[in-house]
């Protein structure tokens, strides 16, 4: 389960990034005043335009940069407090975050293994597991920087998934993947929500967003606009479907401009 | 702790196990080190037989009867040559054509032998160009030798008891003259060198690989996936900076067995002279101060690492704080008086002296303690630094 109450972060930009973005205002609110519940044996999607606030959502989860303001709880750990604890329970993938490319892909598999401290006989099983769903064997001895995009995703994911966690968080999971690998990752979420999981992703592809998504988040410039599954948000925008939906929000959010 | 030994272990893998990294981190430096001092011995040395050989060309003006003789006897191959003209002969001794240049007095010979006492002394010149190798061999060997020769040959020709002049002698017949340690007497020498060594090797050895390690992590995006495991910040660093030490140690072990093992090649013959023993308690005084120099050293070129965003901007920051280090190991090399109480309280500083401290045996327990103490406080000040960082979204650019 995943709380998020009322998470606002603000980034200090520097010169030259006001520069880049036409402002004379150096503080930039990445995400304002957010809250939302996801809870286990869902998919949940943040869905929005680039620059919404998704990517610094699902950072703040995972840990990896603080909250301004407000709390998050992951399985009952806040952030803040017990940052260990949360980095423990999540698998948490994007496509900034790469695999040391001097190692095989076996050799990051054990590591990370290692790291979150399983057991060498569940580690072989997950191997087997995770390795053979992705069809990683053939290809598992060969270093990082010998794969494709698209082999060194799958492998990434794998390893992500090595400490089986029980919430699961990508972003942009199926960018860069051909359509296969991108089956083959959906299918994967899917199965992690049959089996009881908490599978948290960011999107901007409203077809993948429709089509996986238990919930829906919509996030327009950091703050939530619409949640619910597909259904409510129709009804509630009163429209036909999700591409609708988000631009007579984002209507709205932008005051009809 | 727990990822300490797993991130220690992946960072010496990743060095081991790639045969291009072990060539160049570990044996190239080496190769060079001794290619360079094997040439330059070797060129010096025959440099030196090259003045050896040279037949001196000197010039002499107004050269008494006899006196070629005691050149030759001095250097039997030079060759002697009247002046014509004093000026070109000058010219000569400054262009490097002749080596030496002697004027007599005119009526030397009658100044000598009608010599009575209240006289003026008849003053034999030489010229010479001290920046010619041939010409400063020559100055010492007939200007300083020969001369000196005929000065005693014209005086038993006046005096009758030679002895009676002398007076008394120095030293002329005591073979046990020098009274010291012979091992602390090698310490010193090797005291003033060792310092800079250990600076050089330990720094040097680790500040490509360091700079990688974390800027490099940052550069190829991998640093993240650590990030997101539940491994401490503080573990991170400290698999990695006693990575790092392991590596430069190695490297540094390397270096010194090859440096003793290459010695008589690198000298030429006779080496330094060098004979240095240790007792077991300086061993291991040295081998707790160099594990723990090579703990400072790695978390200080970590932490300029970590604040940079690629290699090249670390090893940027990097250059300068190792040019630091060389002139504070520098410093020591050429310090004569007892060092003050609290030289032994300045980082990096103490190190070099206490090292020297070690192998002379003059150190005391108390400078030593203080300059362990120092050296691992500030090291682990440092990796707090460095764990504070890795904390910051900022500094990680994540």
């Amino acid at each position: 389960m995943i709380q998020i109450k009322g998470l606002t972060k603000i980034y200090k930009l520097n010169k030259k990034q006001m520069k880049e973005s036409k402002t004379t205002n150096p503080m930039k609110t990445a995400v304002d005043d957010l809250s939302l519940t996801a809870k286990p044996g869902e998919i949940y999607g943040l869905l929005g335009p680039n620059g919404a606030g998704k990517t610094t959502t699902l950072r703040c989860i995972s840990t990896i940069i603080k909250p301004t303001k407000g709390e998050i709880y992951v399985s009952g750990h806040e952030v803040q407090k017990e940052p260990e604890k949360v980095r423990g329970k999540i698998g948490f993938l994007t496509g900034d975050i790469k695999l040391d490319p001097q190692f095989s892909v076996d050799y990051m598999f054990n590591f990370f293994g290692r790291i979150h401290n399983i057991p060498e006989e569940k580690l072989k099983a997950r191997k087997e597991e995770l390795f053979s769903y992705f069809e990683i064997k053939d290809f598992s001895h060969k270093k990082i920087k010998e794969l494709s995009t698209g082999m060194a995703q799958k492998a990434a994911i794998a390893v992500c998934l090595v400490h089986d966690p029980e919430i699961v968080i990508f972003d942009e999971p199926t960018n860069g993947l051909d359509v296969v690998t991108a089956r083959s990752v959906t299918d994967y979420l899917k199965k992690l929500k049959n089996e009881g999981k908490l599978v948290i992703i960011s999107t901007h592809v409203m077809s993948e967003a429709e089509k996986i998504c238990d919930r829906i988040g919509i996030i327009i410039d950091g703050s939530k606009v619409a949640e619910g599954n597909l259904e409510e948000i129709l009804h509630e925008t009163n429209t036909g479907d999700l591409e609708d939906a988000f631009f007579e929000l984002y209507r709205n959010k932008k005051g009809g401009k | 702790m727990s990822g300490i030994s797993q991130i220690f272990g992946k960072e010496l893998t990743r060095v081991f196990r790639d045969r291009k990294m072990i060539f160049s981190i570990f044996l190239l430096p080496v190769i060079i080190m001794i290619g360079i001092m094997t040439l330059v011995s070797h060129l010096s040395s025959s440099a030196q037989e090259d003045v050896k050989a040279h037949n001196s060309i000197v010039y002499i003006q107004n050269a008494p009867a006899g006196f070629e003789e005691f050149i030759k006897t001095v250097d039997k191959n030079c060759e002697i040559f009247a002046v014509n003209d004093w000026d070109s002969a000058k010219e000569m001794i400054k262009n490097g054509d002749a080596d030496l240049l002697i004027e007599f007095p005119e009526d030397f010979v009658n100044m000598v032998s009608g010599y009575h006492a209240g006289d003026v002394v008849p003053q034999i010149k030489t010229y010479y160009n001290p920046s010619e190798d041939y010409s400063s061999a020559a100055y010492e060997a007939i200007s300083t030798g020969a001369l000196e020769v005929y000065r005693q040959a014209l005086l038993s020709q006046r005096v009758d008891d030679m002895a009676s002049l002398s007076v008394f002698t120095v030293n002329s017949d005591n073979p046990d003259m020098i009274i010291q340690d012979e091992e602390k007497a090698g310490g010193k020498m090797l005291g003033m060198m060792l310092p800079y060594f250990v600076t050089i090797l330990l720094f040097a050895g680790a500040m490509g690989i360091g700079t990688d390690m974390v800027a490099g992590e940052k550069e190829r995006g991998t640093m993240a996936s650590l990030l997101v495991s539940p491994v401490k910040r503080s573990s991170i660093v400290l698999g990695k900076v006693f990575a790092l030490m392991t590596i430069s140690g190695v490297s540094s072990v390397i270096y010194v067995g090859a440096m003793v093992a290459f010695m008589p090649q690198m000298m030429g013959q006779g080496g330094l002279g060098l004979n240095l023993t240790l007792n077991s308690k300086q061993i291991a005084m040295l081998a707790a101060l160099l594990i723990s120099i090579a703990f400072l050293y790695s978390a200080i070129i970590v932490l300029f690492s970590v604040f940079a965003k690629t290699v090249k901007e670390a090893s940027s920051y990097v250059m300068p704080v190792y040019m630091l280090i060389l002139v504070l190991g520098i410093t020591t090399m050429f310090t004569t008086k007892a060092p003050q109480e609290w030289s032994y309280m300045v980082p990096i500083y103490n190190t070099s002296l206490t090292l020297q401290g070690i192998l002379t045996q003059e150190v005391t327990m108390m400078h030593y303690g203080m300059t362990l103490g120092i050296t691992l406080v500030l090291g682990a000040v440092l990796v707090g630094v460095i764990a504070k960082a890795f904390e910051s979204e900022k500094v990680m650019a994540i």
